[in-house]
């Protein structure tokens, strides 16, 4: 839509604390990570590292505890529609139809009813739901309540769109699919996208640069570009370089889980156990 | 359903995986009015073989709901017929065919019409009343922590009082009868639906209204475009237990200081020792009540469409 001179995420120095039972929590500590405008970046690490509060600080849920979150340019106070929001579990208004979803957001800014509908219409047409438009989100399929989840959050012409484990609830079948289409309504829209995920190959498939994050409390562990071209293609997760950045990423993460186990167990005094759980182990909890 | 593969993404290269299709010919369990319409003649002529699987299917329903009502009529006539004494005693309640009777000797004066009538109308108001005070209310407090503080302290002091309880204050609140009725209809309305509200409130899911907030909703339209539909559901229980409980109150209300309508209809046919006009005035009541209940959920259907989707959120 807007040529990608806007969407700079730029995040610096981080930290988040939460008051929580039993003392503070550190989530995030020291963190600095710049998305440029119309660039695709994931937050891969293991659970619990912190990589949603990232997202929802730029997202204004979650204030810094120190260090500046911006975009643009201008620190951010909570959330607003410049920075569309897709999130893990299903969040369409069960009460609005596919349609009145997809236009809420011009709705809250004021667009008249007249301008809204074409503007819903176009993107359902994208994302392949036209024909949906008049069904509940009820009547939709996990897959097809992502993708409306997806083009409601662009409607209102974001700078940036912010992903948190989008795909998560869906079987994994429906999972490739749902990268290639957002992989290739990225390639229309050029729109910076934060990408939080657990998934090692639709990090690499989807993202420009991805950042590692360690165990809690999350920092950067690594920061690697992807070498893929554009636009992404199904063929390329088979390709040598994708399985390189597999293995490469995949050894980094082991490292963290290995590290979030090891501090666990020491306390529940079950030392050794974290070698024996071997590679399979470890990775199947990633 | 082959349609789905034609709208898919255009641009987008063929998905090698079939699983996309998958999920979408799950998905809508029933066909939409909107697929109806589209379907080709071979659904278009099924509508009638339908009607007649429905009832077909139905059947067995409907004989079983004859029967019960049938069950009940039989062992009135029974008891009356043959005055039965045992513990309880027939020997003064009127036949069916006596109270049928009456109700058509009463209809031939206005008097009966305007009784009901009456009720009808302290109820509509009343319970009117209490909804547009309750609801708004009850958004308020389950969304706004300084006001649930400040309100929520007097409705838990005067919500165990049963709205029969403060007949005698009415009394003496109100300036007539009427308004003092009609009080009392409110105060029985009023506070299942504020908790109603006040929990379909907090049932909302925070995910939703984070969603709202991504799409630039500020907080006057936050409360009318997703916390007011979110907690639609159990608004529309608290109105239906709130319509019952306005029933009750009303009754107990006109036979102890009313003047008109149909509780006081009851309670004056016992005075006057007229077994029949009890009866007469009770399966009244009966009536109205379920008439109300029926209209509460006819508009919560209007009201809430999607839920004929929803799994969790069934009526």
């Amino acid at each position: 839509m807007s040529a990608a001179v806007q969407g700079r995420i730029s995040i610096r120095d981080a930290g988040v604390v939460f008051d929580a039972e039993g003392g503070a929590v550190e989530a995030v500590r020291k963190v600095s990570m710049d998305v440029e405008p119309g660039q695709f970046v994931s937050i891969i690490g293991p659970s619990g590292c912190g990589k949603s509060t990232l997202l929802n600080m730029v997202a204004g849920f979650v204030q810094p505890s120190m260090g500046e979150v911006r975009v643009d340019g201008a620190a951010i106070k909570g959330p607003g529609s410049d920075r569309g929001v897709v999130f893990q579990q299903y969040s369409l208004f069960p009460w609005l139809t596919v349609r009145k979803n997809v236009e809420f957001g011009l709705k809250m800014r004021g667009v008249p009813a007249s301008n809204r509908e074409p503007a819903a219409r176009t993107l359902l047409g994208l994302a392949g739901l036209l024909a949906f438009a008049n069904h509940y989100p009820d009547q939709l399929s996990g897959g097809m309540k992502q993708r409306v989840g997806i083009v409601r959050a662009l409607a209102t012409n974001p700078q940036v769109l912010l992903m948190d484990e989008p795909f998560g609830a869906l079987d994994s079948q429906t999972r490739v699919v749902m990268q290639e289409i957002l992989t290739n309504m990225w390639q229309q829209f050029r729109i910076s996208v934060l990408f939080v995920t657990h998934d090692i190959e639709e990090a690499i498939f989807l993202s420009d640069k991805i950042y590692v994050m360690t165990a809690r409390p999350g920092r950067i562990k690594a920061e690697i570009m992807v070498p893929l071209s554009r636009p992404r293609t199904p063929e390329m997760t088979s390709s040598l370089p994708f399985m390189d950045m597999v293995q490469r990423l995949k050894a980094l993460i082991r490292e963290e889980s290995l590290a979030a186990m090891g501090s666990e167990l020491k306390d529940g005094g079950l030392t050794g156990f974290s070698v024996e759980v071997g590679r399979e182990g470890v990775e199947s909890m990633l | 359903m082959h349609a789905l593969k034609q709208v898919f993404v255009p641009g987008a290269p063929e998905p090698s995986d079939p699983s996309e299709v998958a999920p979408a010919v799950e998905a809508p369990p029933q066909p939409s009015p909107a697929e109806m319409e589209a379907a080709p003649p071979l659904l278009a002529a099924a509508p009638g073989a339908r009607l007649l699987r429905a009832l077909r299917a139905n059947a067995l329903s409907m004989v079983l709901w004859a029967v019960s009502i049938a069950l009940l009529i039989a062992v009135w006539y029974l008891g009356t017929k043959y005055k039965v004494e045992a513990y309880i005693r027939f020997t003064n309640i009127p036949t069916p065919a006596e109270v049928l009777q009456r109700l058509v000797e009463v209809n031939q004066s206005p008097r009966f019409m305007t009784h009901i009538g009456i009720s009808v109308r302290r109820i509509l108001i009343g319970f009117g009343i209490a909804t547009v005070i309750a609801v708004p209310l009850g958004l308020l407090i389950g969304r706004y922590k300084p006001m649930r503080d400040l309100l929520l302290p007097v409705c838990e002091v005067l919500r165990p009082i049963p709205a029969i309880a403060w007949v005698p204050m009415s009394i003496m609140l109100w300036p007539n009868n009427e308004a003092s009725i009609v009080f009392i209809t409110f105060l029985g309305s009023f506070f299942p639906i504020l908790l109603n509200t006040i929990h379909g409130v907090h049932s909302i899911d925070s995910v939703l209204i984070r969603a709202a907030q991504c799409l630039g909703a500020k907080e006057p339209a936050l409360l009318w475009h997703v916390v007011l539909p979110g907690a639609m559901p159990h608004i529309f229980t608290g109105l239906a237990v709130g319509m019952g409980v306005a029933w009750v109150s009303l009754i107990a209300a006109e036979m102890i200081s009313g003047q008109f309508g149909v509780g006081y209809f009851t309670w004056e046919a016992y005075s006057l020792v007229n077994y029949a006009e009890i009866v007469l005035g009770m399966i009244t009541i009966g009536v109205l009540g379920l008439v109300c209940s029926g209209v509460i959920r006819a508009a919560s259907r209007g009201a809430m469409p999607w839920l004929a989707y929803s799994s969790t959120g069934k009526r």
